[in-house]
C-alpha cells in the first residue's frame, strides 16, 4: 500500500533541502470528486497532497510549461522540479527524454507505483453512484476499490471501476525515478489491446459511420491536443500562425506557411485534425487517455491512438515509454523493419 | 398568462407547433445538447443541463458571411449569405442560459448591429426550464443577479410540478405559442399555484454555492492587473478553449477566407468560435503577443467578464451556470478564483 | 447606417508606389470605389482592406478627408494578408468595408500649435491629420514634424517630404549614421528632445512603433507636456472592426472601435496590454 505520509515525507524532504523549484502533485479540489494538479514550494504545503485512486491526471504535462518559462526568463532558475508520477506518467517523461526536450536533470521524480490496480473512470463511477455523492474512493489491502458516501461504504473489485487503460497497462509502477514508493507490482494484461476489438470487429462501412458520427460532435476545443505531454510542437500543423516567429521572419515565410485546415468546425476538417494527431504521435503515445478523459463532448479519440500503439508493436515491435536511451520509433529503423511498401 | 399542461400532453404542444423549427435538449450517449427537433413525440425535458449552450443556435459556431468567386468576365462579385428565417422555438432553456442571451445581445447590438445573430435572434421564441434543483453542483446564478426562477430572457417559463408542467406566458410571443394550442392547457388550481410557491422557495436554497460579497470585485479587479495571483492560479491551466466555449456568455470569433477553388477564385468568409485562451488569439503578425502567457489570459477572462464587461454593460458577463467549473479539465475554479480576489492582500 | 457592415464594397486600385523596399517593404496604395459612394470618414479612422480568398487587414486611411477622390494607405508588408496586399497591382479589385473607429479631435486643437512626431509606417496614420490641418491652416496655429526611420531608405512618402518642407518645419533623423545624412541621427524619442517643442498651447500627434511612442511620450512629459496633450494610436489585432469578436479588446475598450484614437491621460488609464 502507499502509504500518503510517506509521499508528504519525500515531497517535503525535497522541498526542505531547496533540491527542487517546486513540487507538482495532486490535491483536493474546490468541485467535485477529482483532484485539481497542486504546485507546492513550501515544505509545509505538502499537507494539501493526496493520493488515490482519482489521481488520474498525468501531471507530465507541466514540464513543457516548465521548459517554455526557462526559456523566456533571463536568469531562470536551474533546479530540477519535483514531480509525482505513475507508471503511465513516468512513460510520458521517458519519451519527452528521448525526444530531448527536457534533460534528465530537469525533473526529480517521486514515482508512485498503482500496485495492480490504477485509476478510476469518472463515468464509470457516475453511472454506478448516480446522484450520490461520492465521499471518498480508496484501495484496500486486496485491490479492492472502497467507496465511501453518505450511505456508507460499498466494496468492489477495482476493474469494475477502473479506467479501460489501467485495464490494459503496461507499467504498473514507474519505469523511472529517483524514489518510488509502494510495491514493484507486475501486471501483465492478457490482451493489451483488447479495448480495440469492438470497434476492430466492425466492418469498414460501419467503422466509417462511426467515425462520422462521433467527429461530427467536436467542436474543436482542443483539449485533446493541449492536455497531451506529447503536443508540444511550436508550430503545430494544425494552427494557422507558427508560434516560433522572430523579429527576423520574412513575411513571405509567414505567408507561405500552409494552412492544412480550416478552423471551421465541420466533419471534413474534424477529421483531418484528430487523424494528423493521432499520427504525429504514432510510437510516442504511452496511452495516458488523458485525450479521450478531457473531451467535453466524449469523443473515444483514445480509440484511434491504441490502434497506431497496436501497429507500432505488430510492425515494429516498439513500446513508447520504456527507455530513455532507445531511439523513437519515428527517428530510426531496424534491419528486420518490414519493407513491403518497396516495390 | 398562468397555465398548466399534463406532461404526457407536452409532446402533443411540440407536435402542434410544427409550423416553427424546434429545439430541443437531446440525449446522445448520457450527454445532453440542443438539437433541431424531427420527431415531435421524442421531446424529452427531464435532464439537468446541456454541455453547449443554446448560444450556439442563436451564434453558431460557423456561420459564413458571403461567398466570392470571379467565375465569370464580370470580374470578382460578392454575395451576402444570410441565415433563413423561419420563426423558430427552443424549449428547455435553463434561466441562466436564457440569462446569458440577454447578455449577448448586448454585444451584438448596439452600433453595427450584427444582423446574422439578429436574423436568427428576432425570430427565436425562448421556453425556459426552471431549476427545481440545481442542474449541476457547482451552480452559482444567485451570486450573479440570477436565480433559478429568472424569467430575463425568456418568452414562457415551465415549472415541472411532478405529473404537470407549470407555464407562465412572459412575452407577447410566449402567450401566442400557448394560444396556439389552447386545448391542452388549463387553469392552474389553487394547490398548483402553492406547490408551484413551495418549489419557488426550496429552489433557492439549494443552490449550495456562491461568491460572498461579489460587488466587492469589479473595484478590487482594477487594481489588481499585476496581482501575482494571476500567475499562480493560471499554472495548472492547459490552455484548451473549454471553459470559453462552453460558457454561454462568451462571444469572442474569427473571421476566416475558406478557399473552394483557386483559379477561378471561388470561396466563401466564415465566422468561427474564437477563444480568448488560445495563445494565438491576441498575437501580431509581427510575433508581438500583448497576452503570451497563461496568466495574462487568466487575467483577461475573469477581468473581462467581472470588471470590463461590468463596467461598459452594468452587468457581470456571467450567468453562474458552473460549467466551466464541472468541465475544466484540471479543476480551475472561478468561484475560488474570485473569492481570491476579494480576498486579496487582505 | 449600413444593413450589414461586414460586407465590403469593392474598388480598384489606381495607383501603387514603393515607399520602402527590402526586408521590411512598405507601399502605398490609392484606391477607388467602383461606385460612386461617398466613403466619409473622418481623420484617425482605419477601414477593413478585403483579399478575397487571403482575408482583411485594418490600415489606418491615410489620406486627408478633404480630398474626395481617392482613398490612400500604406501597408507593411508582415504576414498573410498584407503578403498578398502587396502584390496586387494597379487595376486590381478589393474589398473595403468601413470606416471604422474614433477620430482626431480637431475641435479641441482650433489655434493651437500642432507637432507630428512619428517613426516608420506611423508617418501613415500622421499623414491624414497633418494633411487635413494643412488644408485648414488658418485655424491652427505653427505645424510641425519630427519623423524618423532606421535608415534613409525606410523613410516614407520621401518626394512628398520634400515638398512638405517648403510649407512647414520637417525635421528627419534615422537611428544609426550613413554617409550624405545631414540631419540628425538618433532615435525619434531623442530628437525630440534635442528640438524641444514648447508644450505652451501645443498638441502632440506621435505614431510608431510602440517602444518609440513610450519613448517620445516621456520625453515630452519631461518637456512639459500634460497627457492631454499627447495623442496617439494604438496598433492591435482586430478581425471584426466594430467591437464584437473580442480580438482587439483593452480594458472595456475595443480598439477597433473606441479607439485607435487615443490621448495619453485615456491610454495611461486602460491596462497595459498592446
Amino acid at each position: 500500500m502507499v502509504n500518503l505520509e510517506d509521499l508528504k515525507k519525500e515531497a517535503s524532504a525535497v522541498l526542505k533541502d531547496e533540491k527542487v523549484k517546486y513540487v507538482i502533485g495532486y490535491q483536493k479540489s474546490s468541485n467535485g470528486l477529482m483532484p485539481a494538479p497542486v504546485f507546492i514550494n513550501k515544505p509545509e504545503d505538502v499537507e494539501k497532497l493526496i493520493w488515490n485512486p482519482t489521481c488520474i491526471h498525468n501531471l507530465t504535462r507541466f514540464l513543457t510549461d516548465e521548459r517554455q518559462r526557462k526559456i523566456k526568463e533571463k536568469h531562470p532558475d536551474e533546479r530540477p522540479v519535483g514531480l509525482i508520477v505513475k507508471g503511465c506518467d513516468s512513460r510520458a517523461l521517458v519519451v519527452l527524454l528521448q525526444e530531448k526536450l527536457i534533460s534528465r536533470e530537469d525533473v526529480y521524480i517521486i514515482g508512485v507505483s498503482c500496485e495492480n490496480a490504477g485509476v478510476v473512470d469518472e463515468k464509470k463511477l457516475a453511472k454506478k453512484f448516480k446522484d450520490k455523492k461520492i465521499e471518498r474512493i480508496e484501495f484496500d489491502e486486496k485491490d479492492n476499490i472502497v467507496v465511501t458516501t453518505k450511505d456508507g461504504k460499498t466494496k468492489m473489485a477495482a476493474s469494475e471501476i477502473l479506467a479501460e487503460r489501467c485495464l490494459e497497462c503496461k507499467a504498473n509502477f514507474p519505469v523511472i525515478y529517483d524514489v518510488l514508493l509502494g510495491e514493484k507490482t507486475k501486471r501483465q494484461p492478457e490482451n493489451p489491446f483488447q479495448s480495440l476489438e469492438k470497434i476492430e470487429s466492425l466492418s469498414e462501412k460501419e467503422r466509417w459511420d462511426f467515425w462520422k458520427e462521433q467527429l461530427s460532435k467536436c467542436i474543436r476545443c482542443y483539449a485533446c491536443r493541449s492536455v497531451c505531454p506529447m503536443c508540444y510542437c511550436d508550430e503545430c500543423v494544425v494552427d494557422t500562425i507558427n508560434f516560433a516567429v522572430t523579429a527576423d521572419t520574412t513575411a513571405e515565410e509567414k505567408a507561405q506557411k500552409i494552412k492544412w485546415l480550416e478552423k471551421s468546425p465541420v466533419l471534413s476538417e474534424n477529421f483531418v485534425y484528430h487523424f494528423i494527431r493521432a499520427i504525429h504521435l504514432a510510437g510516442r503515445c504511452i496511452d495516458c487517455a488523458e485525450c479521450e478523459r478531457v473531451c467535453p463532448l466524449d469523443i473515444p479519440i483514445r480509440f484511434l491512438n491504441k490502434k497506431l500503439e497496436k501497429a507500432a508493436k505488430e510492425l515494429f515491435d516498439y513500446d513508447a515509454g520504456f527507455d530513455p536511451d532507445h531511439p523513437s520509433l519515428v527517428a530510426s529503423f531496424r534491419d528486420e523493419d518490414p519493407e513491403d511498401f518497396i516495390r | 398568462m398562468e397555465k398548466v399542461l399534463a406532461k404526457k400532453s407536452f409532446p402533443q404542444w411540440v407536435k402542434i407547433l410544427s409550423s416553427y423549427k424546434i429545439f430541443a435538449p437531446v440525449e446522445k450517449e448520457n450527454l445532453w445538447n440542443y438539437e433541431l427537433i424531427e420527431n415531435p413525440e421524442k421531446v424529452n425535458l427531464d435532464y439537468l443541463n446541456t454541455v453547449l449552450s443554446p448560444k450556439k443556435i442563436i451564434f453558431p459556431q460557423r456561420e459564413i458571411y458571403l461567398e466570392f468567386s470571379a467565375e465569370n468576365e464580370d470580374g470578382l462579385k460578392v454575395e451576402e449569405v444570410l441565415p433563413d428565417e423561419k420563426p423558430s422555438v427552443i424549449f428547455g432553456v435553463r434561466p441562466c442560459d436564457a440569462k446569458s442571451l440577454t447578455l449577448t445581445d448586448k454585444v451584438f447590438g448596439g452600433d453595427f448591429e450584427d444582423i446574422y445573430y439578429w436574423s436568427r435572434r428576432k425570430q427565436m421564441a425562448l421556453v425556459g426550464l426552471s431549476c427545481s434543483t440545481p442542474p449541476s453542483p457547482n451552480c452559482f446564478c444567485l451570486t450573479v443577479d440570477g436565480s433559478p426562477f429568472s424569467k430575463d430572457g425568456l418568452d414562457v417559463i415551465m415549472t415541472d410540478l411532478g405529473d404537470k408542467y407549470f407555464i407562465e406566458t412572459l412575452t407577447k410571443k410566449g402567450e401566442q405559442l400557448v394560444s396556439t394550442a389552447k386545448a391542452l392547457f388549463k387553469t392552474p388550481t389553487e394547490k398548483d399555484k402553492k406547490d408551484l410557491l413551495k418549489i419557488q422557495q426550496e429552489a433557492k436554497k439549494l443552490i449550495k454555492r456562491q461568491v460572498e460579497s461579489i460587488k466587492k470585485i469589479p473595484p478590487k479587479l482594477k487594481e489588481m492587473f499585476d496581482a501575482s495571483l494571476w500567475d499562480e492560479e493560471s499554472m495548472s491551466c492547459i490552455r484548451c478553449g473549454i471553459c470559453t466555449y462552453l460558457c454561454p456568455t462568451c462571444h469572442c470569433f474569427d473571421i476566416n477566407d475558406e478557399v473552394d477553388s483557386h483559379s477561378p477564385l471561388k470561396g466563401k468568409r466564415i465566422r468561427t468560435w474564437d477563444n480568448c485562451q488560445f495563445p494565438d488569439f491576441t498575437m501580431h503578425s509581427s510575433g508581438h503577443n500583448p497576452r503570451p502567457d497563461k496568466a495574462s489570459r487568466l487575467r483577461q477572462r475573469i477581468m473581462h467578464k467581472f470588471q470590463y464587461f461590468v463596467e461598459r454593460y452594468k452587468n457581470y458577463q456571467c450567468t453562474g451556470c458552473g460549467r466551466c467549473i464541472s468541465q475544466c479539465p484540471v479543476g480551475i475554479d472561478i468561484i475560488e478564483v474570485l473569492d481570491k480576489v476579494r480576498d486579496y492582500g487582505a | 447606417m449600413e444593413r450589414n457592415t461586414y460586407i465590403p464594397k469593392l474598388a480598384k486600385i489606381t495607383h501603387v508606389k514603393e515607399e520602402v523596399s527590402g526586408a521590411r517593404p512598405i507601399k502605398t496604395f490609392r484606391i477607388e470605389f467602383q461606385e460612386k459612394n461617398g466613403f466619409s470618414f473622418k481623420c484617425g479612422q482605419c477601414a477593413m482592406l478585403s483579399v478575397f480568398g487571403k482575408g482583411e487587414s485594418m490600415i489606418s486611411i491615410s489620406s486627408s478627408p478633404l480630398i474626395n477622390d481617392y482613398l490612400q494607405f500604406s501597408i507593411l508588408k508582415m504576414g498573410r494578408v498584407t503578403s498578398s496586399l502587396h502584390d496586387l497591382q494597379v487595376g486590381d479589385t478589393i474589398g473595403i468595408r468601413g470606416p471604422y473607429g474614433n477620430s482626431f479631435p480637431f475641435e479641441k486643437w482650433k489655434g493651437k500649435n500642432l507637432i507630428f512626431i512619428g517613426g516608420g509606417i506611423g508617418l501613415a496614420p500622421i499623414w491624414s491629420v497633418l494633411h487635413t490641418a494643412l488644408g485648414k491652416k488658418e485655424d491652427y496655429g505653427d505645424l510641425m514634424l519630427i519623423y524618423g526611420a532606421r535608415t534613409s531608405k525606410d523613410l516614407v512618402f520621401k518626394e512628398e517630404l520634400e515638398e512638405l518642407r517648403k510649407k512647414i518645419k520637417v525635421h528627419l533623423s534615422v537611428d544609426v549614421e550613413e554617409p550624405d545624412w545631414k540631419e540628425f541621427v538618433g532615435f525619434v524619442p531623442l530628437n525630440v528632445l534635442e528640438i524641444k517643442p514648447s508644450p505652451k498651447n501645443a498638441i502632440a500627434v506621435t505614431c510608431g512603433p510602440p517602444i518609440m511612442i513610450k519613448f517620445v511620450i516621456q520625453n515630452l512629459e519631461a518637456l512639459g507636456f500634460k497627457d492631454d496633450q499627447i495623442y496617439t494610436t494604438v496598433e492591435n489585432k482586430m478581425k471584426c472592426g466594430i467591437g464584437k469578436c473580442g480580438r482587439c479588446n483593452i480594458g472595456m475598450h475595443y480598439v477597433c472601435k473606441d479607439g485607435p484614437v487615443y490621448s495619453w491621460a485615456e491610454l495611461k488609464n486602460l491596462p497595459q496590454e498592446y
